[in-house]
């Protein structure tokens, strides 16, 4: 297919001098969060997260799950006191 | 990562503010200035650690009138194939009780029976130690309550990365990040209590989710890793830790809850096949060869209980420990009354407080470094449980103060500048900016997978030289591959330490398993190509350390003489698990040895 007779060994060493390109994935969350009963400014379940997966939305100013890193533990929907946070079984175990 | 960061010195750092990170630091408190103790958290101490979420009973009290401190020896020393520091474990047992007495006091809720005597229950092969906390939902915030009364000085999310440690090989303090704003973080201390836990996320789970882990997984190995590169021996790293778990969910069943009320396993007939559900690597071994036989799969039994029962063990399982136990049941459609529950084994971990695998501790709490001490899940004093974390983390911190006062003095040839140690926190904040200076790269999460991946492909047991050499060289191949990984976040920097901490763990699972050449705790170290359990060669600890060339290297440590001695049918009744009659045809087992030395050999061949 190729002119060159060893095009794989030429990109082969190319492939592994090359440098890292990114792109931006989707995930389906476990972490719930009502924006209607989260309170602007509190971070109890914030704090509560083991694995600080939780984090305030710029956007919103409410908390959402900004990692997809979650031991469903539901330390985060025991602690909120608005009762604003319902966590589900990850996609992948459920 | 921010080029300012903070330095402050202390007199004792504890570093996890889990269980037996939260007693550590109480009990140190009591003797030192406000100030003087500082406890470091990675998340946030109220809801940290293995207990997060509460715990729902203990797994080794130790009561007068149920057991006595000599028989729990001997019952662990039996559980763990006699590789054993019976010291370190009498040590536990002794104050087992005055540790639970002290609970109690703070107000953790234990069971009682109508004359208001502590309620044990027998889930072991041969004692009964197991004390129900049908309420132990609050235990985490009991402890943080003791934590703030105590005056403790908190730093919540801030991550140790790695100890300094002084040319004469003392410990010198602590060097870690803040995982929210990325500062770099400098704490002097002439002792360091590690307290991290287990290496909970090494097997990858089998439904791929990096957090499904049954471990909390904050609790990545960091204190074996910590430990290791401070200089400290690690031992009984081959005897992994593997439970048997609810399929997919991965978290436990629980035997120790459902037992004493009636419920076992059972395999796909609904036939019962051991005798005992106390997690023991000799129970494994039956249940994985179940497991992988045509009587596979194997479920918890439930079934045949009263409704009453039952929903006395919903209250206990879906409030406490792993409560969402219950939306994962709901999710499948399932309950404890109609079904069968299926069960599986875990991935791969480290952890001493199921297994044996851990930082090498004597009763005393003292690691092989001087200052430094290990305490729970992460130090080898075998099936320790919640409540030898809680214990040891008071004889850990006795004993740092016991050096403190001892006074660990100057260097030899220096004065305080020997523990300045300019070049070990440069190249730390070198190995911390790196990542967050890359750019493109490989994510921390990507790594992580991979790593993990293979710790599955080459470490399961059953394990195999040829498997484990190959699982090794890509392990060392992993090590050059963290170069690649980049962090944009603090909060990606965190995982990116772990990786490392991940990465080395899974080597050190792949040396220390590749030494032992025999067989020994069931399927924690069960190996096809020496399926014999070999006294003659390998009645004695394996230790792993850094060598002179920086590389780990692993040696034979004899077995310290017996202060509870074992008669050779004791040795062998965890061997008498399965329910006789019920093996399952063509399945390989490790045979005990045919005349188990009652104490250790004197003379151990190198």
């Amino acid at each position: 297919m190729s002119q060159i007779p060893d095009r794989e060994s030429v990109k082969a060493a190319e492939a592994r001098t090359v440098g890292h390109a990114q792109t931006t994935e989707r995930f389906d969350v476990p972490v719930i969060v009502d924006e209607k009963r989260c309170i602007s400014g509190c971070h109890i379940c914030i704090d509560s997260c083991p694995v600080d997966c939780l984090s305030v939305s710029p956007a919103t100013g409410k908390a959402h799950m900004k990692f997809d890193e979650c031991w469903y533990c539901l330390a985060c929907e025991i602690d909120c006191p608005k009762d604003a946070i319902t966590v589900k079984i990850p996609f992948l175990v459920r | 990562m921010t080029e300012e960061g903070t330095e402050i010195e202390v007199d004792v750092v504890v570093v996890g503010g889990g269980s037996a990170g939260s007693t550590a630091a109480i009990r140190a408190q009591k003797e030192l200035p406000l100030g003087r103790v500082l406890l470091l958290e990675k998340a946030h101490v109220k809801r940290s650690g293995a207990i997060a979420i509460g715990m729902d009973g203990l797994n080794n009290a130790v009561i007068p009138g149920h057991t006595t401190p000599e028989q729990y020896v001997k019952e662990i020393t039996m559980a763990n194939d006699g590789i054993v520091d019976q010291r370190a474990v009498l040590a536990y047992a002794e104050r087992s009780f005055d540790m639970i007495q002290q609970l109690d006091g703070w107000g953790v809720k234990f069971q009682k029976t109508g004359t208001g005597d502590f309620d044990v229950k027998k889930v072991h092969h041969n004692g009964s130690y197991v004390l129900p906390m049908p309420e132990g939902y609050d235990l985490k915030k009991i402890l943080t309550r003791m934590i703030r009364r105590s005056g403790v000085r908190v730093s919540n999310r801030v991550m140790a990365t790695r100890l300094l440690t002084g040319a004469d090989g003392r410990i010198a303090g602590v060097l870690g990040v803040n995982v929210r704003d990325g500062s770099f973080q400098v704490i002097r201390a002439k002792a360091v209590i590690l307290c991290c836990g287990a290496s909970g996320r090494l097997g990858l789970p089998a439904s791929g989710y990096l957090f499904g882990t049954y471990e909390n997984p904050s609790n990545a190995g960091d204190g074996y890793s910590l430990a290791y590169h401070a200089g400290a021996a690690l031992t009984g790293i081959e005897c992994f830790q593997i439970n048997p778990l609810i399929k997919d969910y991965n978290g436990p069943a629980c035997a120790y809850v459902t037992g004493p009320l009636g419920g076992h396993t059972v395999n796909a007939q609904g036939h019962r096949f051991i005798e005992s559900d106390y997690w023991s690597g000799q129970m494994m071994l039956e249940f994985y060869r179940e497991l992988h036989s045509v009587n596979g799969p194997v479920y918890l039994k439930l079934t045949h209980l009263a409704p009453e029962t039952i929903t006395e063990i919903e209250r206990v399982l879906h409030r406490t420990e792993r409560p969402s136990r219950g939306r994962f049941h709901a999710g499948r459609g399932h309950g404890y009354a109609a079904d069968l529950v299926e069960m599986h084994i875990s991935e791969i971990g480290l952890c001493s407080g199921h297994s044996a695998s851990g930082v090498a501790v004597n009763e005393r709490g003292e690691t092989t470094v001087p200052g430094l001490y290990a305490a729970g899940d992460m130090a080898c004093v075998p099936h320790n449980y919640l409540l030898g974390a809680m214990t040891y983390g008071e004889i850990c911190a006795e004993s740092a103060l016991g050096y403190l006062q001892a006074g660990p003095g100057a260097p030899a040839g220096g004065g305080e500048e020997a523990y300045e140690l300019p070049e070990q926190i440069d190249a730390e904040r070198t190995r911390l900016r790196r990542p967050m200076e890359r750019g493109a790269g490989v994510p921390p999460h990507q790594y992580e997978y991979k790593v993990r991946r293979l710790v599955n492909d080459y470490l399961q047991p059953p394990k195999t030289a040829n498997r484990m050499n190959h699982g090794l060289a890509l392990f060392e191949r992993a090590q050059d591959e963290l170069d690649e990984v980049s962090a944009t976040t603090p909060h990606e920097l965190m995982r990116f330490v772990e990786a490392g901490f991940i990465r080395d763990c899974a080597e050190m699972a792949a040396r220390a398993s590749l030494y032992r050449t025999e067989s020994r705790w069931g399927l924690y170290h069960h190996r096809l190509d020496y399926p014999e359990m070999d006294d003659t060669s390998w009645f004695v600890h394996v230790d792993l350390y850094k060598d002179a060339a920086g590389r780990m290297a692993a040696r034979k440590r004899p077995v310290a003489p017996y202060v509870v001695p074992l008669g050779d049918e004791e040795r062998r009744s965890y061997y008498r698990i399965r329910v006789p009659g019920t093996a399952p045809a063509g399945s390989g087992a490790v045979s005990p040895p045919s005349s188990p030395p009652s104490s250790p050999p004197s003379e151990v061949s190198p």
